[in-house]
């Protein structure tokens, strides 16, 4: 009895076994694969290959590794052999490739239907767009001449191209990002200098810092530099209405009251001269007037400056002998953005005098001249003469030291609308994004409206896009082969960076040199563009031997120039080939030769003035539609004073309506301490009109819309600082929107 | 002595009974072996170090348990949809306690187990057992715990399948807490587990029922002695007997 | 030699720039809403200080404790707190057990994760994405059981200067060093052990009792039955006590 029953117990058993082990083979290969075990090992697998590049997110172009797995670029790495960068990448560096994938990117030409800024659009191909492009400028040409096309090209390694297609279309209307900048900074100093100074900041033993921002507003290598030289004994000094992160990390900060720079500077010289601070044997031989400037600012006492400015006269004195003690090794920071006051050029003209006095020039830790880098002009040319051009630019003649090769936005704008000096009816615009970077945004659109035709080349469809009559898509850095660049780096380098394509060109996105060579093509003028990049960039870097194998295998070439010394028996490009504190040219052309102070207009009523500034996480305009960044940085608050807050009923949390003459916007209030209670603070780049941004369409305000649009008088360069705001709630929370 | 038969388990039953059998050991045996934390191995450390060493590491174990949880949900969701009837008597006797009857069973059962009859009247109790329906108490407690541990293990695990493939985040608390039942309904059943494979197994007293697990049938007498209740009712009683 | 991987960080260098965030991100793919590290913004005599983190991949680590499957561990290899994905079931009791919050739950994968010093980029000779990319170089990777790594002889020069950002009532016992001064110091939490995961712990003597018990209940009924014979005969229980 037992064995039969095991007997059955063995056949049934087995039977039963397999029963479920058929069931669960079956199952199991039906059951989903584990995701996690699946996915575990994407992300880790090694990359297929590297690739040389070169950054575009900011103009800084870092030199980059970016990482490639099959066909898709995953990873940006740092270039460490990069010296600008001391071998880094930022924030904004590894957001790149979201650049590269962003779902909104334009990918084939766009013709614009319907009404400007409405955003309807049929797709055309690029014969068409180009032929169409062609035939416009053309026309607006023998229309209103040629110098009736307008082109704004922004910092881009192929802008180049942009301005060699306008000389040989032949208007001279060109602009680009700089005079809505630096152009009134570089006037400063180029005209005490008699060149743009780089700061040499890894030597340096002491920096005041006006303004500028350097652990967000990130300059290489001077933002790394700075830490460094910190780490090794650099005092640091930090004026700035707001408490920004430099301000924060510096040893002392101090909140200048808005505008009054150039008070704080003239009572500096007034210390350093008044105390023969100053090395007088270095004085006299390399600098011009010292004398007018001891009369200048006889007057200038600490105390005076204190009253204007804020800073207590005590700490005046102080800075001034401590920037005297660390001299030569001690500067104070030029800083790039200097698009704030009407007086602005003049105020960066009081930093260059200090500097001077302290000086630096020339010298480890202090201001250093352009090193070489020995790029070779490529294929040279002879612009065509055009009978009918006009004499000059038409935003000519409003100031009087205007760079002429940059000329002045908010002049040309002016120009545009009125019609004045004559008419200028047409727009190439390639990588820059004035509806945004411009003050008064409703004005810029009124400028694009005045215009009979509007082309915009850009990867994404910023605001000015949206408002362009054809749109032409450019690929990413990571797509495109670009002709060599010469960068500055102070005491870090002098090099040249290139890029080639990482991965191809994605959609119908065509790089800038191909459309301007087309344009060029269809206007008659093929023979200037008789070249591609690839021969252009040969040409180039003829004179240096090394470059080519030190690009390909390095990603960047070094030139070993000079860094110190470079002005040793040589003039300065001033009239007295000396270092101007007194500017003989600026008497001449009834400026004043010496910076004068006037206080900065107060504020009406309980109006506040607005700021601008920066954060590491943005770019202007050109990075909020990036899906990286924009989990950090959605959108822009209202930096305010709690006090002043309280005085106009806002509480935290709420939304603000802020207004000026020009315009008005509604974002999230941020109440903060940081700022000073008679200023406001917003990013720029938000409140988008284009439906073409995703992200940043309608997210916080646009800045642009508030600033009113003034300039300095010299350069024409926007003064960004100069409007009054009212700030009012809007309403609690998420209930308004703009 | 009589020969007759007495059907008292169909295919169904038997199916169901050793495809849990064999489940449920292979379960018990993976889901302690998932189990790798200082603080909690109820075997030890070897346990766990030993079968994924076996399988190729604790993800192939977590698949083969998982795989396996389904496979027996699934048979049990076969069994009920196709014996509907059975499934419905065999619940039915097994929640089926009359505590007159029962508790003193339960508990002199034990004790006669161990001490014998002898022990019983040591105690002062009378030795004789009350009598029992279709199941004795100790199988119906027994099978209590299996229904409920079962439904316990199969929503829990249920639960701990869904986290590791579709739930989000919000669900942590119900998974953290579906590990402890888990752990739990396992070990409770385990622990009668052991009563029930010697009784079953081992226990001379219980062989036919152990035969009746593959043949479906006992002999009359056995069904007299050990399940006087349900013997009248199928084989109507002494009057009955031929 | 022994290896235990750690990260040295000069927190006075960060200024913020979020760079080993970003960069950590897209190197691991890691979902939107989630981030393996961190800067803390603190305060210093009057000035700001930021202090960079991410997993500590502790010595002592309390989200192993919180693991019931074991899926997360301390690798005696390199020293380094894993998540065997394939392993792990999604529980989420090693989140709340970090008290750096160092760890999510992977919303895609439906596994718990963190930090790993980016394994896949080191196995390629790269250094983790955060260490590379950074602009003051605040962070330093290596083995500190090596004195002649970089990142031995910076823990080994600084060993009395070196600061250990932990919970007063959970230290971990980190692997992620400060280099003097750092801020804020008392933003960790205490390690929070789920309820389930203590009474499971709890109920483990239990169990054990319980089938102990039921076991040796067994064995006594064995031991009878082998001592005092078996059998249907011989014993007979007087269930029915007048069978025919």
């Amino acid at each position: 009895m037992a064995t039969t029953s095991d007997l059955r117990l063995t056949r049934r058993g087995f039977l039963k076994a397999a029963a479920v082990a058929g069931t669960g083979a079956l199952l199991g290969s039906l059951a989903p694969a584990a995701p996690a075990a699946a996915r575990a090992a994407a992300s880790d697998a090694p990359y297929d290959r590297s690739a040389f590049s070169v950054c575009d997110m900011c103009f800084n172009k870092c030199g980059l590794i970016a990482r490639v797995r099959g066909d898709k670029v995953v990873k940006l790495d740092p270039n460490p052999k990069f010296l600008k960068s001391r071998g880094m990448l930022c924030a904004r560096g590894n957001a790149g490739l979201r650049q590269l994938y962003d779902p909104d990117r334009l990918r084939y030409p766009l013709l614009r239907q319907g009404e400007r800024g409405e955003g309807k659009w049929r797709r055309i191909s690029w014969d068409e767009a180009l032929d169409l492009a062609a035939a416009r400028m053309k026309e607006i040409g023998e229309k209103h001449t040629r110098c009736g096309m307008l082109f704004t090209a922004g910092s881009d390694m192929q802008s180049g191209f942009v301005q060699r297609l306008a000389e040989v279309y032949g208007s001279f209307n060109v602009t680009s990002h700089e005079s809505l900048c630096l152009v009134s900074n570089n006037r400063g100093f180029l005209d005490t200098f008699g060149e743009v100074p780089f700061p040499d900041v890894l030597h340096s033993k002491y920096v005041v810092m006006a303004g500028a921002n350097r652990f967000e507003a990130l300059v290489t290598p001077d933002s790394m530099d700075l830490m460094t030289a910190m780490q090794n004994g650099l005092k640091l000094v930090v004026l700035d209405p707001r408490r920004t992160k430099t301000a924060g990390l510096a040893h002392e900060w101090h909140p200048i009251r808005p505008g009054t720079d150039m008070a704080f500077m003239l009572a500096l010289a007034h210390v350093i001269v008044g105390e023969k601070l100053y090395d007088a044997a270095w004085m006299e031989e390399k600098t011009y007037g010292l004398e007018q400037l001891a009369a200048h600012v006889a007057d200038k006492t600490p105390e005076w400056a204190a009253a204007e400015c804020g800073v207590p006269a005590a700490d005046i004195v102080r800075i001034a002998r401590e920037l005297a003690a660390a001299a030569p090794q001690a500067m104070v920071y030029p800083g790039r953005r200097s698009s704030d006051y009407e007086n602005s050029t003049q105020i960066r003209r009081s930093f260059a005098i200090v500097n001077a006095l302290l000086g630096n020039w020339d010298r480890p830790g202090g201001l250093l001249a352009a090193r070489q880098v020995g790029l070779k002009g490529a294929f040279p040319y002879t612009a065509p003469w055009y009978d009918d051009s006009p004499p000059e630019r038409a935003d000519a003649g409003r100031a009087p030291i205007m760079f002429e090769e940059e000329g002045s936005f908010v002049h040309m704008r002016e120009a545009v609308l009125t019609g004045e000096p004559y008419p200028v009816k047409g727009w190439f615009i390639y990588k820059t994004n004035p509806m945004q970077t411009a003050p008064d945004r409703q004005r810029t659109a009124r400028m694009m409206q005045a215009m009979d035709f509007v082309v915009c080349v850009d990867i994404a469809m910023s605001d000015t896009a949206w408002m362009a009559d054809l749109v032409l898509p450019a690929p990413s850095y990571l797509e495109r082969m670009d002709p060599a660049s010469g960068l500055q780096g102070s005491s870090a380098c002098a090099c040249v960076v290139q890029r080639d394509p990482v991965v191809p060109a994605l959609y119908e996105s065509r790089p800038v040199f191909d459309i301007v060579k087309g344009l060029a093509q269809r206007l008659g003028l093929g023979e200037f563009f008789d070249f591609n990049v690839e021969q252009f960039r040969v040409e180039q870097l003829k004179g240096l031997s090394d470059a080519a194998r030190a690009l390909a295998e390095d990603g960047v070439y070094y030139n070993p120039s000079k860094v110190y010394g470079i002005y040793e028996g040589r003039a300065h490009k001033t009239k007295s080939q000396k270092i101007e504190m007194y500017n003989q040219r600026y008497a001449e052309l009834g400026l004043d030769p010496l910076p004068v102070y006037a206080p900065p207009a107060a504020a009406p009523g309980q109006s506040l003035r607005m700021v601008v500034g920066r954060n590491a996480l943005v770019t202007h305009s050109s990075t909020q539609n990036n899906a990286l960044l924009h989990e950090l940085v959605p959108e822009n608050t209202l930096w305010i004073h709690p006090r002043a807050a309280a005085r106009a009923g806002v509480r935290p949390g709420d939304r603000v309506e802020v207004a000026s003459p020009a315009g008005r916007g509604v974002l999230a209030a941020e109440l903060t301490p940081d700022i000073r209670e008679d200023t406001v603070y917003m990013l720029t780049g938000f409140g988008a009109l284009s439906g073409g941004l995703s992200l940043v369409k309608g997210r916080g305000a646009c800045l642009a819309e508030i600033l009113e649009s003034r300039a300095d008088a010299l350069t024409g360069n926007a003064a960004m600082h100069e409007t009054f705001v009212t700030v009012t709630r809007a309403g609690a929370g998420k209930e308004a929107r703009s | 002595m009589s020969t007759r038969s007495l059907t008292r388990h169909n295919r169904w039953d038997i199916f169901i009974h050793w495809f849990n059998a064999v489940l449920w050991l292979f379960l018990t045996a993976t889901g302690l072996a998932l189990i790798d934390n200082p603080a909690v191995n109820p075997l030890g450390q070897r346990w766990p170090d030993l079968w994924r060493g076996i399988l190729g590491g604790g993800g192939n174990l977590l698949v083969v348990h998982e795989v396996a949880g389904v496979v027996w949900v699934l048979g049990f969701v076969a069994y009920l949809a196709c014996n509907r009837r059975g499934a419905a008597f065999f619940l039915r006797e097994v929640f089926r306690v009359s505590p007159a009857r029962d508790i003193p069973w339960l508990l002199k059962k034990p004790v006669q187990m161990t001490l014998g009859e002898a022990g019983l009247r040591w105690l002062g109790q009378d030795p004789t057992l009350p009598p029992q329906g279709f199941y004795n108490m100790g199988q119906k407690a027994f099978a209590q715990a299996a229904v409920a541990g079962g439904v316990g293990l199969a929503l829990s695990g249920a639960a701990m399948l869904a986290s590791h493939l579709i739930l989000g985040p919000g669900a942590q608390l119900l998974v953290s807490w579906s590990i402890l039942v888990h752990y739990l309904c396992a070990g409770l059943v385990f622990a009668g587990l052991l009563v029930h494979v010697y009784m079953a197994a081992v226990a001379r007293e219980e062989r036919p029922g152990l035969f009746s697990m593959f043949t479906g049938t006992v002999p009359e007498d056995y069904a007299r002695h050990h399940h006087r209740l349900w013997f009248e009712e199928v084989a109507g009683g002494p009057s009955r007997k031929n | 030699m022994k290896t235990q991987l750690a990260m040295l960080v000069d927190s006075s260098k960060c200024i913020d720039c979020k760079a080993c965030m970003l960069s950590c991100k897209v190197a691991n793919a890691v979902p939107d809403g989630a981030w393996r590290n961190w800067i803390k913004p603190g305060a210093a005599q009057g000035r700001l200080h930021f202090q960079p983190g991410g997993c500590m991949h502790c010595d002592t680590p309390t989200c192993v404790q919180a693991c019931p499957t074991g899926a997360t561990f301390k690798d005696p290899a390199d020293g380094t707190v894993k998540i065997d994905r394939s392993l792990c079931i999604g529980c989420g009791n090693c989140i709340p057990a970090c008290p750096y919050g160092a760890r999510y739950r992977h919303p895609e994968l439906k596994v718990a994760d963190k930090c790993d010093f980016c394994a896949g980029r080191r196995a390629q000779g790269l250094q983790p994405a955060c260490v590379d990319t950074c602009p003051t170089k605040a962070r330093v990777f290596g083995n500190i059981a090596d004195p002649e790594s970089e990142a031995g002889r910076l823990y080994r020069e600084n060993q009395s200067r070196l600061v250990r950002v932990v919970n007063a009532r959970t230290d971990t016992k980190p692997n992620m060093f400060y280099l003097a001064a750092t801020a804020p110091l008392d933003w960790p939490v205490e390690a929070r052990m789920p309820s389930a995961m203590g009474l499971m712990a709890g109920a483990t003597p239990v169990l054990r009792g319980l089938v102990g018990l039921t076991g040796l209940g067994v064995l006594a009924m064995l031991g009878r039955q082998l001592v005092a014979g078996g059998g249907r005969g011989s014993e007979e229980s007087k269930e029915d006590a007048h069978v025919d």
